[in-house]
């Protein structure tokens, strides 16, 4: 705990205007997604909470943590620089590289509603707007990780802060997924938690000084694909 | 190994060009320009069946490819043209202390022109490095089977997820119709397709045609990973399969997805896949096998399934073994 030491690094005006936007309360309808966990503990691929964290783990950091948490890096750099180029690029190579349609949909619908409300809401961002009307005229995708990069970067937080806590929200969802598919209580959860936040801390890290997306999760990907198959479903993805 | 041995070794390595550009000739498909240099050795298509297919093998005689090699594959396809390509063997990649292996393709598919990639699998060897680009330009009209597949090693030596490096990058592009019903997204660059040479066979784009592209890109270290590799690590095969182009309507998409998972249910346990649609007019197959049986079953399956679906074709008798 080190490096809990408290510090000044965010003024609390920045940190509630983007804290709303990954809380569980914001309604991005991430709880209606699994993004492919349904189909893997179906399938007998994650049984229980060693092979969760397996699972989210992998998906962390060579899976999400260097496609979406790059995406997410990039938009907030668009937003520092003033130029949505870079954001508009990021958003259709993730639309490009995201294979699964259930998964890209479902990262588009959540994206959809941050950019809407943040850009409802901080009327005096013209780069938040501009990527609003670029999203309903169809010209954009609209992801999660680049809408919430752009969201954040305006509500004031850093490059990293913004990747680290897409990552954490994409985390909670999995153990939220997780508790209503796995004998996994609530303390476990927060266990599991705990336990990745080294994980994310360095990914984020790693994920603010690279430019190119990729993605490495074969499994992940496959059971994604498969979820739509399924008989019986409590998520959408 | 002394300063000088090790600047010996680093400096080992080939660059290998191999082109191609093939034409239509009333049904068949034929070659017309090529050229070939080493390690690559230029083999002229043949024709297995009375499809008009050009059959083409991509032949490197030298067995494997080791660090510093730099190896490329061009082809261009003119319209109405139907080409196969395909490797008589493995393309095994050895060790290396320093520089990577490349291999790059790019492949130009003319309108109404219809691609085949199904080469060999890759078998990186323990410490080798390996790095591939497959860049995939279609015209109107056109369609390509692609298919790409890793093994961990060598697994009869247990020899699993041993290599260096991997790194890959899959890019499909080509234009929908303005009034396409496939949900592509605005792309505020023009695709740039290859020029062609001779006459010119490509079909302008339409005004107001939409861009769209499927990019699969990864670079794999496992020695960088946190032990064990993964859920990866119990499989031996890893593959994908695309089949794009908007020659067919989105109910034949549909049916084709849905055949196709049948087929992956059907074999569910050596095999472990998925088929989607894509942000594109086409699917992708993404799987993970145990044993090369296993996944060349597999590929027949599917593979066999597309060319049924889109061209009413069997599958070719490639006659490699």
């Amino acid at each position: 705990m080190e490096r809990g030491s408290p510090r000044n690094t965010m003024n609390t005006f920045a940190l509630l205007n983007g804290l709303r936007f990954i809380d569980s309360f914001f309604p991005s309808g991430g709880y209606a997604f699994s993004s492919g966990l349904e189909a893997a503990v179906q399938g007998g691929a994650v049984r229980n909470a060693e092979e969760l964290s397996r699972y989210v783990v992998e998906s962390l950091t060579i899976g999400m943590g260097e496609r979406e948490a790059v995406a997410v890096g990039l938009a907030h750099d668009a937003v520092v620089s003033g130029s949505l180029e870079i954001a508009f690029k990021a958003d259709l190579e993730l639309e490009a590289m995201k294979l699964g349609r259930e998964s890209r949909i479902a990262s588009r619908q959540m994206g959809r509603q941050v950019i809407r409300l943040a850009a409802e809401q901080h009327p005096g961002h013209p780069l938040l707007e501009d990527y609003l009307a670029a999203v309903e005229a169809g010209r954009s995708p609209g992801h999660m990780a680049v809408c919430l990069g752009l969201t954040l970067s305006a509500a004031g937080w850093s490059k990293e802060d913004s990747i680290a806590s897409f990552l954490y929200q994409a985390a909670t969802g999995f153990v939220a997924a997780a508790m209503k598919l796995l004998p996994i209580g609530q303390r476990e959860g927060q266990k599991l938690l705990e336990g990745w936040i080294e994980v994310l801390e360095r990914v984020s890290k790693q994920a603010a000084q690279q430019r190119e997306l990729r993605s490495w999760s074969p499994i992940q990907d496959i059971y994604a694909m498969k979820h739509s198959r399924l008989e019986s479903r409590l998520f959408r993805s | 190994m002394n300063q000088t041995n090790e600047s010996t070794l680093d400096a080992v390595g080939r660059r290998g060009a191999l082109s191609y550009e093939f034409e239509r000739q009333g049904s068949r498909t034929v070659l017309a320009r090529s050229s070939c240099s080493s390690p690559w050795h230029h083999f002229p298509p043949s024709y297995l069946d009375d499809s008009g297919c050009a059959y083409t093998w991509l032949v490197n005689p030298s067995g494997g490819l080791v660090g510093g090699d730099h190896v490329s594959i061009e082809a261009q396809l003119h319209t109405g043209t139907h080409v196969l390509m395909t490797s008589p063997s493995a393309n095994r990649v050895y060790r290396s202390l320093a520089e990577p292996a490349v291999q790059e393709v790019r492949l130009s598919v003319g309108p109404d022109a219809r691609l085949e990639w199904v080469p060999e699998v890759t078998i990186p060897f323990a410490g080798s490095r390996f790095r591939q680009s497959i860049h995939v330009d279609l015209a109107p009209g056109a369609t390509a089977v692609l298919w790409d597949t890793m093994a961990s090693g060598r697994v009869a030596k247990q020899e699993r997820w041993a290599f260096a490096s991997v790194e890959n990058e899959i890019c499909i592009r080509g234009l929908a119709p303005p009034s396409s019903a496939v949900p592509v997204p605005f792309l505020p660059v023009r695709v740039p397709f290859l020029p062609a040479r001779g006459q010119p066979s490509r079909r302008a784009p339409v005004p107001g045609s939409v861009p769209w592209s499927v990019v699969e890109r990864y670079c794999l270290v496992p020695g960088s990973l946190p032990a064990p590799l993964g859920l990866v690590e119990n499989w031996d095969y890893v593959a994908s399969f695309f089949v794009i182009g908007d020659a067919v309507g989105a109910e034949v998409w549909k049916h084709l997805d849905e055949v196709l998972a049948a087929i992956m249910e059907q074999r569910s346990g050596p095999v472990l896949g998925g088929v989607s649609t894509l942000a594109a007019p086409g699917l992708v197959v993404k799987l993970v096998a145990r044993s090369a049986p296993d996944l060349t079953e597999m590929l027949e399956a599917i593979w066999g399934a597309v060319r049924a679906n889109l061209w009413n074709l069997p599958l070719p008798n490639l006659r490699r073994y």
